[in-house]
Formats: C-alpha cells, structure tokens, sequence
C-alpha cells in the first residue's frame, strides 16, 4: 500500500482522540541533533473544525482484536485497515518536522495481535526517533493497557508525555460498550506511570544522570455522550483522577455517532455544548479552586447549557455577592462570573498603585456583561438590575450562539478578544480569564 | 513643532531618547528618515545615531525601570507601526518618574498603550513559530517565506537555530526583504530580494503532499467550524502554508538566492 494512503487511513482513525497538546516539556536539542520542546506549546496549523495541529497525530494500526461498541476501529466494523512500521512513521514524523508542520508525534494504536505486541512495535518507533535520528522533538505515547509494565517503564523513559485513555466515565459503561475491557487494566498502567514519574523526579534530586520519565505528565480522555453517565458522574471522576493520579489534563470528547449499534446512543450530532460546559467546569476545578459538588449535586446533575458553570454557581449563591473590586482578595475575584485568572491578577497588581474604576476593570479583560451583578467598584453598584431581580438570569444568558463551539481550543473564541495568542493551554488559561 | 529625524534603527532612536533628556527638550515627533517629509514650519534636529548613547539608554532603562519595560520598548519598536516611536517615548518618560513600578499603571495610557502593541507583536512572533513552512531546495537547504505584520524575523530566529540545529536554513520575510541565514553554526541577518523562482528537492514535494493529505484527514466532519478556523489562523497568513490551496502553485523552478553580505552575526 502507498504511504499517502497509509497516512489518509491512519490518521483518520486517530482524529477522535482529541488530545493535541505540545505543552509542558523542556527537551533540549542535543548537539548535532534535531529538534526540542517549547514548554507552553506551539500550534503550527488549525484544521476545518478550528482544532489545533501540533502534533503528527497517527495510529500505528486500526486493526483491532477488541470490538468496543463506540470505536470506528472495532473489530467488527468494515473498513479499510493499514499500519506502518516503526520506520515509515520516524522517517514521516522527522521530515514533517524539518519542514516545521509539527511540534512532534502523538503515537496511538488499535490492539494488534495483543497488548504486549503492539507497546512493542510502539516502543521501537520512539527508539528509533530518539537513537537513530536523534529527534529531541515532542513524543507523546499511548500507554497500551493490558502490556507488561515494563515495556511501558522503557517507553516512559523515551517519551515526553504518555496517556492511558479511560473513555468511558463508568465501569457499568465499560461493561456495557467495552467488555473485553477492565476498569484495572486501564488504572493499573496509569498507577505505574504516576509512581515511575515520582521516583524519577526523586532520583533525579539526587543524581542529574538518571533520565526523565514522560516529563509533561500523563492526560487521559473520556468520552462524552456515548453512555447515560451525568455530568456530575463525569466531573467526580476527573477530580478523583486529577487528585490520585496527578494527571496533567483530562480531555473530554464529545461522543461522534460512528455506529449504530443497539446500546449506543441514537444521535445525529455531538453533544459539542456539554463537552465544552465540561472543559469550563474542569477548569474551574483546577485554577479556580472549585470543587465538583459545589458546580453540581444529586438534584441538578447536569450542566445548564444556557449558562457557564461558573455563572451558574453564582446564581445559586447570591448570598455571597456583590463583591468589592478593591478589597476582594484573589480567590474571591476568581469566583466573580466574568472575572478569569489574568483579569483578576491585573487587578490585584493595578490596585496596589491606585483604586480600580469600572472603566479600567474592561481594559483589564473583565467580561462587564456578567460581572456588573456581581461586584462593586469603590462602594458603587454598577449592575443593571439588581442581584435580587428576577430577570437577572435573563440578563446573564449570552444571545444563542451557534452549537459548534466546544474542545478546548473554542472557548477562546468565545471570550477571548485577543484569540490569537496560540499555545493552546497558554490561551486556554487567558480564556478562562473571562469564564 | 520639533521633529526629531533619525536613522530608522533601535540604536538610533535610542540616541534621539537621549538627546531630548540632554537637551531638555521634547520632541514632538520622532521620525525615521525615510518616513520624513521636509515642511515649512517643522523645526527639524537630526539625530546621528551614537552607539555609546544608546546603549547608555538601554542600560538605564534596565536599571532605572525594569528588563521587562526595556524589552517592551524594542517590541514596539519592531511593531512597525505609526507613532511606535512617540509611544516608546511617552512610555519611558512615564517610566524615569515611576520606576520599577511602571508596568503596574495599567491605567496609564502610556503604559497601556505599549503594552497592548508589545502584546500584538509577541503573539505574532509567538504565532509565527508554528507557521514559518520550511520547503527543501536543491542542495538540502530548507527555505521558508514568511510576509509578517511586524518585524519579527530576529525574534523567531533563535528558536529555529536552536531547534533545525542540524540543517542549513533561511527565513525570508519577503515583504522586507530581510532574511535569516543559518548554517548550521551560527545565524545572520541580511537584505534578501524575492527570488523570482526556486528550485525545488523533489523528494520535498513527496512530503509536502503527504502533509496536505494528513492536514485534510484530520479534520472531523460534522465538527466543521470554518469561522472558528479562521479567528485562529487569519487569512493573510494562508499565501505560505503548503496545507493550504492558496499556497497551491505558487513556486515555479530554478531559481538564484544570493544572500548580500550580513548585517548582523549571531551565535
Ligand atoms: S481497543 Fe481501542 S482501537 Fe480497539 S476497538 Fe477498542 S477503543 Fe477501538
């Protein structure tokens, strides 16, 4: 088979996995070699559905011996199947680099022959990058559950990042879509690489010769829509996952109708709004120090769809509001609707030299349309209406915006008039500058 | 009306800076030559541009101010844009009175207008990174047109001398005629006319299919954002990336690149 059509399949089998991050690595170039990472992460193109192209994102191979109900690569589905050898994909991805398409490789693959096969042909294909061609470049791995350990020890070692993707937000759902799959053999490589990852940090305290292990940590995705799971299911685990897995990111990808098979969901489009709520509320729990039962509980499980979390929050906590603009300290400001990481940094340096007006609080970035009901500015109420107001949520519902907007390069879109800034996560935290 | 008129260089207006606190005086514009146009009732002062001077400026910038306000003046100085040299002036001014606390006064028009232009240009720059689309000529040089908003070439630069460390590499910024020559040791700046053709590797268009190939499989259909595609990546910037249709046919064959001889030389 012709590579061009090799690649076509390939990556057309890896574009669900929405991960595409180049961010949190430090790699140095090596004299006489080739490529390093940039630590906040570069973009280098956006496909047609506006997502960012960091990395070469390519299976290895779609053929499968699983049979997950969700996945384009089951077993059982009809379509054009290829691999590449480890070759084809270093030689691809060094001069796809030389031309500056990439940032680096974000290696996956279906299960070939068995777990411990394809960690195999996986691990031989950064092997190659790194001592054959001496690519310093971006390596993001798939960690294959079910492989022995140590096949994942060596490839931690080589790699600048490894995800175990968990998919589905529930056992029962596992069961139900992915039976030849277990809960444990998904947890247990990501237990692995969590400890690998601490005692190679706590050896290298020691000695400077003992080599890094998946330095930009490890991410995991969950799918979104493709089993009844609420959203406060879904926001529960990622806090567990974030807090006994120490995992860099959770990515949430909206379930795209790639069968029809009885015990999926019967849906036209992917539910891009909920995802999208998700990766508001995920944020929120990392840099806004919220926790999962304060955005939801037992009565209202799932996200408004006509409200950001946060603002949501908000209305169900009034009690807690107007705040002074001047004397609120940090994380107070970061609870205002309105008001994101960088706006309120500006705002606590700006008022050490002179008092904050509202003028200076939207040139500082602060969303006015939702944050004048929640504040006030040297003791004056700027609001509308008041916070006691009925129509109050009225006022805080933005105008229909058309559906697509969702993953986590959108949002910027959304709130951020200075979009393009680029490295995603960099601009993901400037976007929750206006959540 | 004073008018201070000077080279077009950093160095340059630097040394006007320190003219007009010598002086004590303060112009009312400061102009590069060729942006100059000679009137009856401008009281003209030619700046000769005096290395020790401006570097006596840029040292008290760092020390007086801050590393972060000296690096915010070049930035807009690079942004190219109208009255960037008034806006440095205003800056700094405001910055002698208020020292290492300048960049606090958000507030302050001068502050804040230097530093949204400084924003713009290190989001270019930053941007830039990822789009500067390399192509193999003959002779295994990787050769890159790039046509940016402000002057940000010697920014980019390092980053691509230290990443493409091992392979020889030029970036063009056409609309300038500037480039950045890297040989594999060390990289300089030099004026470099459009060439009218290049001759291109042809195992290099092997690649540059597949890449077009990758870049239209990778797109999910029924996520398909177009609008959103562009707010990321305008379309002034599509003429240059290979993955684009508007970059289709634009490269004939043969060509000449002769690189006059370096501005500048950096390790
Ligand atoms: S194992 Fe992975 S590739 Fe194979 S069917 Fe399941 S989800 Fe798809």
């Amino acid at each position: 088979m012709e590579l061009l059509e090799k690649l076509e399949i390939l990556a057309n089998a890896a574009k669900y996995d929405v991960s595409c991050s180049s961010s949190g690595s430090t790699r140095k170039n090596k004299a006489g070699g080739l490529g390093n990472s940039y630590a906040s992460g570069i973009c280098h193109s956006w496909s047609e559905d506006g997502r960012c192209i960091s990395l070469l994102k390519i299976l290895l191979t779609n053929y499968c011996i699983y049979n997950c109900a969700y996945c384009v690569n089951r077993s059982s589905n009809d379509i054009p199947r290829a691999y590449f050898t480890p070759d084809e994909v270093a030689k691809l991805t060094v001069n796809f680099y030389r031309r500056n398409y990439i940032e680096g490789l974000f290696l996956s693959s279906a299960v070939i022959t068995s777990p411990n096969h394809t960690m195999e042909l996986l691990t031989e294909t950064v092997r190659k990058l790194r001592n054959i061609h001496n690519f310093n470049g971006y390596i993001h791995l798939k960690a294959i559950p079910g492989a022995d350990l140590e096949l994942i020890k060596e490839a931690g070692s080589l790699v600048d990042r490894m995800s175990v993707n968990i998919e589905l937000p529930s056992a029962s759902g596992l069961k139900l879509l992915a039976p030849q799959k277990k809960q444990d053999l998904i947890i247990r490589p990501m237990d692995y690489i969590k400890l690998q990852i601490y005692e190679h940090k706590e050896e290298r305290k020691i000695s400077r010769k003992v080599s890094h292990f998946v330095p930009a940590g490890q991410t995991t995705q969950l799918i979104v829509g493709a089993t009844p799971d609420t959203d406060l299911n879904i926001l529960q685990l990622s806090e567990k996952i974030y807090k006994n897995y120490e995992l860099k990111r959770v990515y949430y990808s909206a379930y795209v109708p790639v069968s029809e098979h009885p015990k999926l969901p019967q849906i036209s489009q992917p539910p891009l709004l909920r995802e999208h709520r998700l990766y508001q509320a995920d944020w929120l729990l990392r840099f806004y120090g919220f926790r999962a039962e304060e955005l939801l509980n037992e009565s209202q499980p799932n996200f408004d769809l006509e409200l950001d979390p946060k603002t949501n929050w908000a209305l169900r906590n009034l009690h807690l509001f107007p705040v002074e603009i001047n004397r609120a300290d940090y994380e107070t400001l970061l609870r205002v609707p309105g008001i994101g990481v960088k706006s309120a940094q500006r705002i606590i340096r700006a008022r050490q030299v002179r008092a904050v007006t509202f003028d200076n609080l939207k040139k500082f970035g602060v969303v006015m349309k939702r944050a004048q009901f929640f504040i006030t500015c040297r003791g004056k109420y700027g609001g509308q209406i008041s916070l006691e107001n009925k129509l109050l949520r009225q006022y805080l519902i933005a105008k229909p915006k058309p559906i697509q907007h969702s993953s986590p390069y959108e949002q910027l879109s959304l709130f951020n008039e200075s979009v393009p800034s680029i490295p995603s996560e960099v601009m993901l935290s400037n976007l929750t500058g206006e959540l | 009306m004073l008018v201070y008129i000077y080279d077009g260089s950093f160095p340059g207006l630097l040394t006007a800076i320190y003219e007009s606190y010598y002086r004590r005086e303060k112009p009312e514009e400061i102009l590069a030559q060729d942006q100059w146009q000679h009137t009856l009732f401008a009281q003209e002062v030619v700046i000769k541009t005096d290395e020790k001077k401006a570097d006596k400026v840029y040292q008290a910038i760092k020390d007086k101010i801050s590393g972060f306000a000296a690096r915010n003046a070049y930035c807009v100085f690079l942004a190219e844009v109208p009255g960037a040299e008034m806006l440095i002036y205003n800056y700094l001014s405001r910055g002698w009175k208020l020292g290492a606390k300048l960049d606090f006064h958000l507030a302050d028009e001068a502050v804040l207008q230097v530093h949204t232009v400084a924003k713009k240009v290190r989001q270019e720059a930053h941007r830039m990174l990822g789009l500067v689309r390399f192509r193999l000529l003959k002779h295994e040089l990787y050769y890159a047109q790039i046509e940016p908003d402000h002057n940000i070439l010697q920014m980019i630069s390092p980053h691509f001398a230290r990443r493409m460390a091992d392979q020889n590499w030029i970036i063009h910024d056409v609309k300038r005629g500037l480039a950045a020559v890297y040989n594999q040791v060390e990289w300089v700046l030099t004026p470099l006319e459009r060439p009218k053709t290049i001759s291109l590797d042809e195992t290099g268009l092997f690649y540059e299919s597949l890449w077009q190939k990758y870049f239209s499989s990778i797109a999910i259909k029924s996520r398909k954002n177009l609008r959103l595609q562009r707010s990321f990546l305008p379309k002034r910037y599509w003429k240059h990336l290979v993955e684009m249709d508007e970059s289709r046919s634009r490269f004939a064959e043969s060509s000449v690149l002769s690189p006059q001889s370096p501005v500048k030389t950096y390790k």
